[in-house]
């Protein structure tokens, strides 16, 4: 009996004898229904499928969960849930205007990570805020001012922002900028922060702030202002 | 109708990823002056700042680098 080339599929010989045409369709048929769905095992949705150890047999790989990745264990693909540390990208958000904020936060992972380039010609510096939460007091902070001539200075500040610091728009024009919000999805704490900035303008200055926001509501949104335009782009990053 | 002069703010949903561009509401235009008056203060006060420190420096017949050398 004759069989086509890759599948190895039986279909009748030169020589079969007419009468026996049905029989030989259904046979072919059979064999081509049985070839396609072992190469297509999915049955939902977002499923995928992979090679197995069997020629022209595919194992089936059910869609994972939220937040899941694609791994390899056993040498074969395989979903997992992200181990501690691992940061996911939430989003990338180009700045404009003379404040842009950063709104409905996804509330499923322990810190934030913002980092980005903020831009600006700004003559009041720049801030960072939560909530839109401009209440002197609400961010206890210790910030650190190094400049390229190597002094140093310090200030402690019950301020309405994070990183308002420099009157000079040359020291705010290109603002290298991270900021790690310790815990920001809990309510029953306040929440800290930790900010960087590096600061080139015709000037080098490096900042470093860290300290706490007085509340205990859910970071849910983060709304980078200044006193002129902003441009620039920032990443936002959940880490678990 | 007169064209409005409040500075704009941009809105980035991370869910929806919508971005929404508009003028300042009263409320963000509160805050953004009282920055702008704040800032301003600040300014002069690091002024101020650093003039009382070159004069003192002065008085001492200090030079700039010597003092930041001293304060470093």
């Amino acid at each position: 009996m004759a069989t086509t080339t890759n599948y190895g599929w039986t279909t009748p010989d030169d020589t079969a004898l007419v009468k026996d045409g049905a029989a030989a369709i259904r046979t072919l048929g059979s064999s081509v229904d049985t070839t396609t769905k072992n190469l297509n095992p999915e049955t939902t949705l977002g499923d995928i499928a992979y090679r197995s150890s069997t020629a022209n047999v595919k194992t089936r790989l059910g869609i994972g969960s939220t937040g899941q990745v694609l791994t390899v264990a056993s040498g074969v693909p395989s979903w997992a849930t992200l181990s501690a540390g691992g940061k996911t990208l939430l989003s990338t958000t180009t700045l404009s205007g003379t404040s842009t904020s950063i709104t409905s936060i996804d509330q499923g992972y322990k810190d934030l990570f913002l980092i980005g380039n903020i831009i600006t010609a700004s003559a009041t510096g720049i801030s960072l805020r939560f909530n839109s939460n401009s209440t002197v007091g609400d961010y206890s902070s210790y910030r650190n001012y190094l400049e390229a001539g190597g002094s140093f200075s310090y200030a402690d500040v019950n301020g309405g922002d994070i990183g308002q610091s420099d009157s000079n728009t040359a020291w705010n024009t290109q603002n290298y900028t991270n900021l790690t919000i310790f815990r920001y999805a809990e309510t029953e704490s306040k929440q800290t922060f930790s900010f960087v900035r590096s600061v080139v303008g015709g000037f080098v200055r490096g900042m470093y702030e860290h300290g706490a926001f007085n509340s205990t509501t859910a970071i849910t949104s983060i709304q980078i202002g200044a006193g002129a335009t902003l441009s620039g782009t920032v990443y936002l990053y959940g880490v678990k | 109708m007169a064209k409005s002069t409040r500075p704009m703010v941009r809105i980035h949903n991370t869910q929806t990823d919508e971005v929404i561009d508009r003028e300042m509401n009263d409320d963000e235009l509160a805050a953004y002056e009282a920055d702008v008056v704040a800032a301003t203060k600040r300014q002069a006060e690091e002024k101020l700042k650093s003039e009382e420190k070159q004069a003192i420096a002065a008085r001492l017949g200090l030079t700039a680098d010597e003092l930041k050398l001293l304060l470093g």
